[in-house]
């Protein structure tokens, strides 16, 4: 687009990636289930629309694609299936937390700050407009396996899952531009089953042991 | 000779296919895979013969597509030589098994065990005639992963699957270490080819050669099953259907041998320091001695049979140990007879320790037990079966005229002419080693008189006994070969020397056939005509003929004379098993002179009358020996790493977020690191 200055472009790509990461920061400070995957779908939303500005700017027309799949898959689809489960287990909030918010939200400051150290040596070798955001990107991988480890409900687990899945889908378009489509429709496919199976295992969990607190699976170990 | 080998390799692959493929009939199977296994043997036979005549090795090569890796093929003098051996045993072992695995019929899967029993085979050849390290590795593993499947045949008995679990994990820590000496050799060459193993301009590192020497020793010792690392024979043998034990004990140990001297003298081509050898000879005396003094307090015949495999692995050793101290000192014709002396032995204990595993098996399969406790009389029973196990027996106990005799007369020769080295200490030391092999003999005798005494003579001791009945002919088929074979070689070291001569003078150079068979090969001189000499066919006409005039003297003074049938004198009671000298009584004072070494405990209880200590009720009698090495070194290993697991169980706490943390910190590390 030659209106647009490319410098313009990367601030407002780095702009859009900012916010996803902001989600993930809100995500770990919330409580409640039902918050924590609308929040989700807020950042899924936020993913889409980074896609689709790297689709204007670049012309890379298949991104358009991907962006309108994650609308479809992860801000409406997931979400639903989510709070159908958590309607159906009737579990509104994460009482029991590993590691409590105040220092939960130290530690992810302190993996945002590892993530832009790490990604340093390869930031100043790409040429791509998106290249902030891989940094981004890291951050939000990191966030979100620390999360899966410091919550207990399969459900927040399951949501801290996506967001990984979240932040790999952001690197992937920050470092080349996105997968070939091909790849993208078969990475999307996979959230969507991992998703499904993940909700099952969840009733399963309730039905096990009255609870979906991943401790529980503690008492298998022979 | 590419024909023999297609021949070869091609039958043991359709024996190991065809099986799998034919509807479940067992006989159809069991024709099928041992007859075509049986015709593969023969072609490994001419195979082997051809390799020993021809004049210079046979070589092939096949590449494949995975780096490093070649399927090549070598026939050198050494390789035919083992192969002879192993074919031989294998078409007896088939023959042998028409007979044998009837009795698994509706128990064992016929496909399988025939299917398995080809695979056996043909990962044994190729093992001997392999020229790549790599592919070496792979038929290597092929053989002992087989070997275990076919031990573990009768899953359904507990002590079976220790058995196999015992070997499985032995042959193992031996794959391990044979790896070990593979990477150190590959270092220095950069290939895995044999040829580049035995490059001379790659000369290793003294403390290198040390080392690939020791690992090779360590990793071939498992199999081969020297002290002390053959404790798992005595349970994997004994185990294996008798077709596979005798397989087992008789060739596949041989494999480790062949390697061994594969590796000193064909990789270091004969470049070592005298204590390379001296270590050998050490090993192969304590494992002569000790192998035959475990078995003769073994009533279970097979397990008697597998100490005797560490026994003979001893001589062996024995001859191949002072072959390379003599070849370290630059006797070149004194270290050509102790190889010589060891590759006899080699071929003689393969085929006489299959033989016996038949006779074994036929017993097994006759009476439907393995202990000697309750055998007894069976030599009117099973005459054929009784006259092989003997022919057998007089060979592994080394007595004229046959094969076993001959082979560890040769390594008592090579042992006295020490007097040639310079040293001292080794002067003192091969004596010693004959001392060593002298009692082995003794003992060995003891083994087998009991062995026979007690299965074949006198009353039965069980109703199985009383009821046994010969075996099928192929089993007699099967075990009359090979008892042919151990008069064959006995009488005839004439023919077989030469042979021997071409494998050594291979790898030493130094040719001593014409030196060795004196008075056109009537007799045989160990290379000082002076110091000894032996005719084989003539002491076996003396043998012969004192049998004759004995038989005669018989016939004509005791053939008139009438016989008369009455009572033993026996304080008035009629004479029954009971009375029999039992096989635990007859090695009585042999366990009472060595008790240091078997450490027994003796446990006896009694239960007297009431009314008067002087009657018994009941008495009970127990009786162990302490399995040494066993309880010192392998159980002490075996409680540290349990102990050692127990430890790091804390690590796998069954947590979910536990184990998402060790991955999320490592991951976090490992991107730390990059930088």
């Amino acid at each position: 687009m030659s209106w647009l200055s490319p410098h313009i472009a990367t601030q407002i790509v780095d702009f859009s990636s900012a916010m996803l990461l902001l989600t993930c920061f809100a995500i770990v400070a919330q409580r409640r289930l039902s918050a924590c995957v609308d929040l989700f779908a807020l950042q899924s939303l936020f993913l889409a629309m980074t896609a689709a500005l790297v689709a204007f700017f670049t012309g890379t027309r298949h991104i358009y694609i991907a962006a309108a799949l994650t609308v479809v898959v992860k801000v409406i689809v997931i979400p639903r299936v989510l709070k159908g489960v958590i309607e159906r287990l009737n579990v509104t909030r994460e009482l029991v937390m590993r590691i409590n918010i105040p220092a939960s939200l130290l530690i992810c400051g302190a993996l945002v700050m590892i993530a832009f150290f790490i990604t340093q040596p390869i930031i100043p070798f790409g040429h791509l407009l998106t290249r902030d955001s891989l940094a981004i990107a890291l951050a939000i991988v990191l966030i979100g396996f620390f999360t899966m480890i410091s919550r207990q409900k399969a459900v927040t687990q399951l949501i801290a899952f996506l967001v990984m899945e979240n932040g790999l889908f952001l690197g992937a378009t920050a470092a080349t531009y996105g997968m070939p489509l091909i790849v993208e429709l078969g990475v999307f496919f996979d959230v969507l089953v991992a998703a499904l199976i993940a909700g099952i295992y969840t009733n399963r969990l309730q039905d096990a042991f009255d609870s979906v607190d991943t401790t529980h699976l503690t008492e298998l170990k022979e | 000779m590419a024909i023999l080998l297609f021949l070869t390799l091609v039958g043991y692959a359709a024996g190991l296919l065809l099986p799998l493929c034919v509807p479940a009939r067992p006989k159809v199977q069991n024709i099928l895979a041992h007859g075509l296994a049986g015709v593969a043997a023969v072609g490994g036979c001419c195979l082997g013969i051809t390799g020993l005549l021809a004049a210079k090795p046979f070589e092939m090569s096949v590449p494949s597509t995975l780096p490093l890796l070649t399927f090549a093929i070598r026939l050198d003098p050494l390789a035919s030589f083992f192969l002879l051996t192993i074919s031989l045993v294998s078409l007896a072992a088939s023959i042998y098994a028409l007979g044998y695995v009837t009795k698994f019929y509706g128990r064992v899967s016929m496909s399988l065990l025939g299917s398995l029993f080809n695979g056996f085979l043909l990962s044994m050849t190729l093992v001997v005639i392999a020229d790549n390290g790599f592919f070496f590795l792979i038929v290597w593993e092929l053989m002992s992963l087989i070997s275990y499947f076919l031990v573990v045949t009768e899953h359904e008995k507990s002590d079976v699957r220790y058995a196999g679990l015992f070997y499985l994990i032995m042959t193992h820590v031996g794959t391990a270490f044979i790896l070990l000496t593979f990477l150190l050799l590959f270092q220095e060459s950069g290939s895995f080819s044999f040829d580049a193993f035995r490059q001379p301009e790659q000369s290793l590192p003294d403390g290198m050669k040390t080392m690939v020497f020791l690992t090779a020793l360590i990793g071939f010792g498992t199999k081969a099953g020297f002290v002390p690392l053959h404790v798992w024979l005595p349970y994997a043998h004994p185990a294996a259907p008798s077709h596979i034990s005798a397989l087992m004990s008789g060739v596949m140990i041989k494999t480790a041998i062949y390697a061994l001297v594969r590796v000193c003298f064909d990789f270091f081509g004969g470049y070592f320091p005298w204590w390379w050898g001296f270590v050998v000879l050490a090993i192969g005396a304590v494992s002569a001695v000790l192998g035959v003094m475990y078995a003769l307090m073994e009533h279970d015949l097979k397990s008697l049979l597998a100490y005797h495999s560490v026994e003979n692995i001893g001589i062996i050793l024995l001859g191949i140990g002072a072959g390379m101290i003599f070849h370290s000192y630059g006797f070149e014709e004194l270290a050509a007879l102790g190889l010589i002396a060891g590759l006899y032995h080699t071929i003689n204990h393969a085929i006489f320790k299959a033989l016996l595993f038949f006779g074994a098996g036929s017993l097994l399969y006759a009476t439907h037990t393995r202990n000697m406790e309750e055998y007894g009389g069976l030599l009117r029973r099973m005459p054929w079966t009784g006259a092989c196990f003997l022919i057998g027996a007089v060979s592994i106990a080394a007595l004229p005229p046959t094969n076993g005799f001959i082979s560890e007369w040769l390594v008592f020769q090579s042992l006295f002419l020490s007097y040639e080295i310079p040293s001292l200490f080794m002067k003192l030391m091969l004596p010693i080693a004959a001392a060593m092999l002298a009692l082995t003999g003794v003992l060995a005798l003891t083994c087998f008189a009991k062995a026979f005494g007690i299965s074949f003579l006198a009353l039965p001791r069980s109703s199985h006994a009383k009821h046994a009945e010969e075996v099928p002919w192929p089993m007699r088929i099967g075990m009359g070969f090979l008892a042919a074979g151990c008069v064959a070689l006995g009488l005839a070291p004439m023919l077989a020397v030469p042979i021997m001569d071409r494998v050594t003078a291979s790898m030493i150079g130094a040719s001593i056939s014409e030196k060795m068979l004196a008075l056109g090969g009537w007799a045989l001189t160990p290379v000082n005509v002076e110091f000894s000499s032996i005719s084989s066919p003539v002491l076996g006409l003396v043998l012969a003929a004192t049998a004759a005039f004995g038989l005669a003297l018989v016939a004509l003074h005791g053939g008139t004379r009438a016989y008369r049938y009455g009572k033993t004198w026996a304080c008035g009671l009629n004479v029954t098993p009971r009375m029999e000298y039992s096989a635990t009584g007859f090695v009585q004072p042999i366990k009472r002179v060595f008790s240091t070494i078997y450490q027994p405990t003796v446990k006896l209880e009694t239960d007297f009358l009431e009314e008067s200590r002087y009657f018994a009720k009941r008495r009970r009698f127990e009786f162990h020996i302490e399995p040494v090495f066993q309880k010192y070194l392998y159980d002490s290993v075996v409680t540290f790493m349990s102990g050692l697991a127990h430890r790091l169980r804390i690590v796998q706490a069954g947590s979910l977020h536990l184990y998402l943390a060790y991955m999320f910190v490592t991951l976090v590390m490992l991107l730390l690191l990059a930088l």
